[in-house]
């Protein structure tokens, strides 16, 4: 028990010291105040500054880290915080499959692997608002969800088969400098399972007071954003230790002194 | 009549034969039970058969075990208790989920300043702890765990519980980190978020966990018919 | 040989009078019994066993349910997103349930308790739910089924209503999930099964946005403004324009019974369903138990079905189309049941016989006899004037025979348009105006052998008509002037 724990903060401490040159590829973010799709109470979210990863994490970042983490093999995950299909496109337990590019983002991986990844380097997974805030920008706007090109690139795809596949840095940077929010794969955060959805989105728009417990409706703020809706919709139907193809991840880090 | 004879003696050769059979296996159960050296001289190690401590040449003593399924020290793959997160009870002491090890949990997530759900998620586990024979509650535990960490410190939790007549050992409420909350609320599947400051969105979920802290049975909804629920737990503390 | 006494006799008769009495009795026990159970309702109804249901792709169907009783059912339903052909040269992204477009057909029987296993296949991006109509719950299942890629859900409803059912995906946003194609039927059969027919086949119809216009090539994404305008870009059935025209045609056999469960999917659009040239001679309305007969057209309304069944009597083709015409011919609404065997002339004839009506047009024919010609008042200063003039002439003198796009009458007039015969030579052209023409002449291939009489016109009109008619529908575009006329007229 106690050489767990001991091992764990060992581990910790060689993989903040070998990727310590990650924090170089990121960008600042200027926080501020919007309304995302599903907001509080009184809609509008304000955003803390933070720094955010240029580029989703990729094979080989993850490759490294599992080096250093034999707790996060393939062959070591334990079942709470992973299923069967955790990296299933590896072919053993330190490389992934030679068909899979290793400048690709990196996929079938659980949010609790995500967290651990984001931990170990001093930074830890965005929340949903932080990366919808950053995600709502365009190539030239900060805020492009009035622009009816924004929503249909996106929308178009959300068709487009197998992008898990594409390299890392080829879709066009947004105004912040940062790549990939769309076109590539979807992306876990911190507390996707803030997003209440029962699948039933027809009654979703109702306070389903027996399921949930929310004296404030959490209702949808702009039914035209259909990209944004699909993206809810996919973390309300995630649980944490699902991974899935088209599923990778990115870190962020709080701009103020780490505490706690 | 030679014919009966003949059957009635082999049914009755075969009826022994399988009552010895359940001989042999109780026999083979004891055999199970583990010996240990009555002065710990090599620490927890145990023996599969009666004999002597090479140490101290004294004479192994059968242990009796604790619990049915606790021979060995391990946490199973789907335990909650490979969760590292630190949290304070409503006591104020520092624990970590495995201290909670070795009774049957019931677990739901909930918050002091809510209104709407969380009085009835509380009825409702009143309501199972009500249906659960007075001689099986210390072998229970009744963990109620915050989701907002900010408000509900342990002192709060603590008044709380007075206020809401929780006071006794079966009842436990737990303060985390942000951290730590979120990811425990991900392992039970639990969805929050918080709309104000004194006010969350959360699923309505009761969980329970065996001795080894894996989750066996999950009841959602208010008001929802406990049968099943109540069913698992007499189950696991048996 | 036995002699009966009298109380013998009596006795006997008796007996067989009470046998009688007993055995009509024990027939009306039983029919009784009978009676109450078919009185069991359907949410009590007990089942026997369990069994995997079949299912199929469009436009096939699962058989019947026949005598079977109420089992426990086992339905595994695959989601596949993949790429398909919505027509010639235009690609769209489907999002299917069971890889097809509608998605597979479910056969149940009222009672079934149905054990239903959703997949969400792991190179799909997006989470799907279902939602089936045959469903008494919440959401007709759509709460219970949300699953993610890569992984599946199972839940289990019983079929408390016979009637023809459509489920669809129901996830946000539940318009695009449908609009994409998640949608299919269910067949919930009353006991016993429907009455027995020859064929039965299953057609969808539904309504498909697309960013381009109809028939712009490419892959075509999704047009979501065009979807809450209800401005449909295709109308089709079976989810492409061609599936079920030409090799894809539905068939039949003179005389046989066909029945078609026809669902309309929608998202947005009601069906106004029909078969060029054959009557439903029953109609189950939206699926229910109400049968109306002898019906041309049905209305199926968006989400909704009917079971159309009729007999075949005569050999052909038959168009089944969406009778709001323009969706059939300008959008895809088309499918084709080809009918083989006898034909009965009777019913149908065909072509009993042709012939020419000819209405009589104001410019004058005669035998070539006399030559008066009347002068037009005022000859064309200009080519645009004289096209506008010969037009005139042409649409008053030569149009009831060469038509008026110059294409002429198979086999009675030659045509005009592109003509070989007209280009190869300017004079003869003239000639044949002023002077007539009979005999035996081959225009672009085909023979013709018919009489032209000779047009009296001024022979600036001459000019003008030909000058016409060799500038339009392909010709060799020579100018023809009066004096070239005269020149012909004075031969």
């Amino acid at each position: 028990m106690k050489t767990k724990v001991f091992s764990l903060l060992l581990i910790c401490f060689v993989c903040q010291y070998l990727t310590y040159g990650q924090t170089e590829d990121m960008v600042l973010i200027e926080g501020s105040r919007y309304i995302p799709l599903y907001g509080r109470d009184s809609t509008v979210v304000e955003v803390n500054d933070f720094k955010m990863d240029k580029y989703p994490v990729t094979v080989e970042d993850f490759e490294l880290f599992v080096k250093e983490s034999p707790k996060w093999r393939k062959s070591n995950a334990i079942k709470l915080f992973t299923d069967k299909t955790y990296l299933s496109n590896w072919k053993n337990d330190l490389e992934s499959k030679d068909s899979v590019k290793s400048k690709s983002p990196i996929t079938y991986v659980s949010w609790f692997a995500a967290k651990a990844y984001c931990e170990c380097q001093n930074k830890r997974l965005p929340t949903v608002d932080e990366w919808e805030y950053v995600a709502m920008a365009d190539e030239t706007t900060k805020d492009a969800r009035i622009k009816p090109t924004y929503n249909e690139q996106i929308l178009s795809w959300y068709e487009a088969p197998r992008t898990n596949e594409n390299i890392i840095g080829e879709t066009p940077k947004n105004v912040w400098g940062v790549y990939d929010l769309h076109g590539l794969v979807w992306e876990w955060t911190l507390d996707f399972n803030s997003v209440l959805i029962t699948g039933e989105s027809r009654k979703d728009v109702d306070k389903d007071s027996n399921l949930f417990c929310g004296s404030a409706a959490v209702n949808a703020t702009d039914l035209m954003n259909y990209a944004a809706f699909m993206r809810y919709a996919i973390r309300g139907s995630l649980k944490a230790k699902y991974s899935m193809k088209n599923l990778g991840f990115r870190c962020v880090q709080d701009v103020k002194t780490e505490s706690e | 009549m030679k014919h009966i004879k003949i059957i009635s003696s082999v049914l009755v050769l075969l009826v022994l034969a399988i009552s010895c059979n359940s001989d042999k296996s109780k026999a083979s159960n004891d055999a199970l039970a583990v010996y240990q050296c009555p002065m710990l001289c090599e620490g927890a190690k145990f023996y599969d058969e009666a004999g002597s401590c090479p140490v101290c040449k004294m004479d192994l003593k059968q242990i009796e075990k604790a619990s049915k399924e606790m021979e060995t020290d391990e946490i199973s793959e789907e335990s909650i208790f490979n969760l590292m997160s630190k949290w304070h009870t409503e006591e104020g002491k520092e624990i970590q989920l495995e201290d909670l090890k070795g009774k049957t949990l019931v677990v739901v997530m909930i918050y002091t300043s809510c209104k709407a759900a969380c009085p009835r998620l509380v009825a409702d586990m009143r309501n199972i702890e009500a249906q659960i024979p007075d001689e099986k509650l210390k072998d229970l535990t009744f963990a109620l765990v915050s989701i907002d960490p900010e408000t509900d410190t342990p002192e709060r939790l603590k008044a709380f519980a007075i206020e809401n007549q929780m006071d006794d050992e079966q009842w436990t409420f737990l303060h985390g980190t942000e951290s730590g909350v979120r990811e425990f609320a991900n392992v039970l599947s639990v969805k929050y978020k918080e709309i104000s400051p004194i006010d969350f969105s959360h699923s309505n979920i009761i969980s329970v966990f065996n001795a080894k802290g894996e989750l066996k049975h999950q009841q959602e909804g208010l008001g929802v018919d406990n049968k099943e629920t109540i069913e698992t737990i007499l189950q696991l503390i048996q | 040989m036995q002699i009966l006494t009298k109380n013998q006799i009596k006795m006997k008769k008796r007996n067989i009078i009470s046998c009688g009495a007993l055995l009509i009795m024990i027939l009306f026990m039983s029919c009784k019994d009978n009676n109450q159970k078919k009185e069991v309702s359907t949410t009590d109804m007990p089942i026997s066993r369990e069994m995997k249901a079949e299912l199929t792709s469009p436009p096939n169907v699962p058989r019947s349910v026949g005598r079977r009783k109420a089992k426990k059912l086992i339905v595994n339903m695959e989601i596949l997103e993949e790429e398909g052909e919505l027509t010639d040269g235009v690609k769209y992204v489907y999002w299917t349930f069971g890889g097809s477009v509608p998605g597979s057909f479910i056969r149940t029987r009222v009672g079934d308790e149905v054990e239903f296993t959703l997949s969400n296949h792991p190179d799909n991006k997006l989470p799907h739910n279902i939602d089936l109509h045959a469903v008494t719950g919440p959401g007709g299942g759509a709460e219970s089924s949300f699953v993610a890629p890569g992984h599946e859900k199972t839940f289990s409803f019983k079929t408390l209503n016979p009637g023809l059912y459509v489920y669809h995906c129901a996830t946000a946003p539940v318009g695009m999930h449908i609009a994409n194609g998640m949608y299919g039927l269910i067949l919930v059969e009353p006991a016993g099964g429907l009455p027995q027919v020859d064929k039965e086949y299953y057609i969808m119809q539904g309504d498909f946005y697309t960013k381009g216009k109809n028939g712009e090539r490419g892959l075509q994404p999704f047009d979501m403004q065009k979807a809450v305008d209800e401005n449909a870009d295709y109308v089709v059935f079976n989810g492409s324009v061609n599936a079920l025209t030409g090799d894809n045609a539905i068939t039949a056999k003179v005389g046989e019974t066909v029945r078609l469960f026809v669902g309309n999917g929608g998202p947005n659009l009601v069906s106004s369903f029909h078969v060029i040239g054959e009557i439903f001679d029953k109609v189950h309305v939206e699926g229910g138990d109400t049968v109306n007969e002898n019906v041309q057209t049905t209305l199926i309304p968006a989400g909704g079905a009917a079971i159309v069944e009729f007999r075949v009597d005569v050999p052909g083709t038959f168009i089944l189309v969406d009778h709001s015409i323009f969706r059939a011919f300008n959008k895809g609404a088309l499918g084709m049941l080809k009918v083989e065997g006898e034909e009965d002339k009777r019913i149908y004839s065909g072509e009993i016989r042709e012939g020419i009506y000819l209405p009589e047009g104001p410019g004058i024919q005669n035998m070539p006899t006399t030559d008066e010609v009347v002068e037009s008042e005022i000859p064309a200063k200009s080519f645009d004037e004289q096209m506008k003039f010969g037009k005139q002439t042409y649409m008053q003198t030569c149009f009831a025979c060469h038509q008026a796009e110059g294409q002429g009458i198979p086999n009675a007039f030659p045509p005009l348009a592109n003509s070989d015969y007209l280009n190869a030579d300017v004079e003869r052209a003239i000639d044949v105006v002023v002077n007539g023409l009979s005999g035996e002449i081959t225009v672009n291939g085909e023979k013709y052998n018919s009489v032209m009489t000779k047009q009296l016109l001024s022979s600036e009109d001459v000019a003008n008509v030909l000058t016409y008619v060799y500038n339009s529908w392909g010709n060799s575009g020579k100018v023809v002037t009066k004096e070239m006329v005269e020149k012909v007229k004075n031969k």
